[in-house]
């Protein structure tokens, strides 16, 4: 094979590995967009009907802004230096649970809860009949569990659990923690 | 066992079913959380316009809300590690707690402590039993 001919192969070469490279881009962007094509597909019914309305109690974002910064700061206040702040990094496993650092956490998750008034957020408050929340909001609070907690409910567990207090006993029953 | 269902699932189970798996789908669509938080909002809105439909209509729209859920379901979703799908479900296996009774006698001598007060405790655990529940009748034992 003479030099001239092994650069031609190259070039060739190098030209069919870029129209290959452009393919597979496109390929990629057409891919990448198909979620746009295929979801924005049920909010297009949406922008005829849908009106404006407010989810929360609180109207501006200031007021919203005020609640949270106070419950978070109120909530390091009294769990400062505990599970957020260990010292020694355990690489596999999480950090280790009990009852009350349990009971914190889900009070903490519904205190940010926009919906919940959180001066009237007992461990026995009723979801529904005391602080006011409805069926697809209580889905809310039990998909907000689940990522704090890092498990899935199922839906047959998850009707039951109508208190904070249900809340705590179930995943302490999960996660196998006593005391 | 917790997830077969056992009941005819009433029309408000199945729309709040629906409403998380939706929300799911949306969480598995949109990785930005403020993109998915609008999402999730708006399609909070969809589920609350029709709250006040009568049953048969309610009906109709669940079954279109299915639909949609099945034709724009993410190709691959988002499971928590321990749930079926998720990158660690099944694996750490605990072994039930009647194998060590079929352990080898010779393996059992190798933990004498252990086993004399299983056996106290099995013991110990029959007579609760019968006190809760009271002496089983003798037809039902055994297999016919």
């Amino acid at each position: 094979m003479s030099f001239t001919q092994v650069a031609r192969s190259c070039g060739r070469f190098a030209a069919a590995l870029s129209t290959v490279r452009i393919a597979s881009a496109v390929v990629q962007t057409q891919s990448r967009m198909l979620h746009r094509i295929a979801v924005p597909a049920m909010g297009t019914q949406l922008t005829q009907k849908f009106t404006m309305r407010n989810y929360s109690a609180r109207n501006t974002i200031e007021e919203i802004e005020h609640r949270v910064l106070k419950v978070v700061s109120a909530y390091d206040k009294d769990s400062r230096c505990r599970w957020q702040t260990q010292s020694v990094r355990s690489y596999s496993a999480k950090p280790p649970l009990s009852l009350k650092l349990i009971n914190e956490r889900v009070l903490l998750v519904l205190k940010l809860y926009d919906k919940i008034d959180p001066s009237k957020l007992n461990v026995n408050s009723h979801f529904i009949n005391d602080l006011g929340l409805d069926s697809l909001d209580h889905v809310e609070v039990i998909m907000a569990m689940e990522d704090e907690f890092g498990f899935e409910i199922p839906d047959s567990d998850a009707e039951k659990l109508l208190k904070p207090a249900d809340i705590i006993k179930y995943v302490a029953d999960k996660e196998d923690v006593y005391d | 066992m917790a997830q077969v269902p056992l009941a005819i699932v009433s029309h408000k189970r199945q729309v709040c079913s629906l409403y998380k798996r939706a929300v799911r789908n949306l969480e598995a669509w949109y990785d930005r959380r403020e993109v998915f938080r609008y999402r999730a909002v708006q399609m909070r809105a969809r589920f609350d316009e029709n709250r006040n439909k009568d049953l048969a209509e309610g009906m109709r729209l669940l079954a279109c809300g299915q639909k949609e859920l099945f034709e724009t379901k993410h190709y691959q979703p988002r499971n928590f590690a321990n749930s079926a799908g998720g990158c660690a479900y099944e694996r750490e296996v605990i072994p039930p707690d009647w194998l060590l009774d079929y352990w080898h006698p010779l393996e059992k001598a190798q933990y004498p402590e252990y086993f004399a007060k299983r056996e106290q405790r099995k013991k110990e655990f029959v007579v609760w039993w019968e006190k809760q529940y009271g002496k089983p009748d003798p037809k039902d034992l055994g297999h016919h």
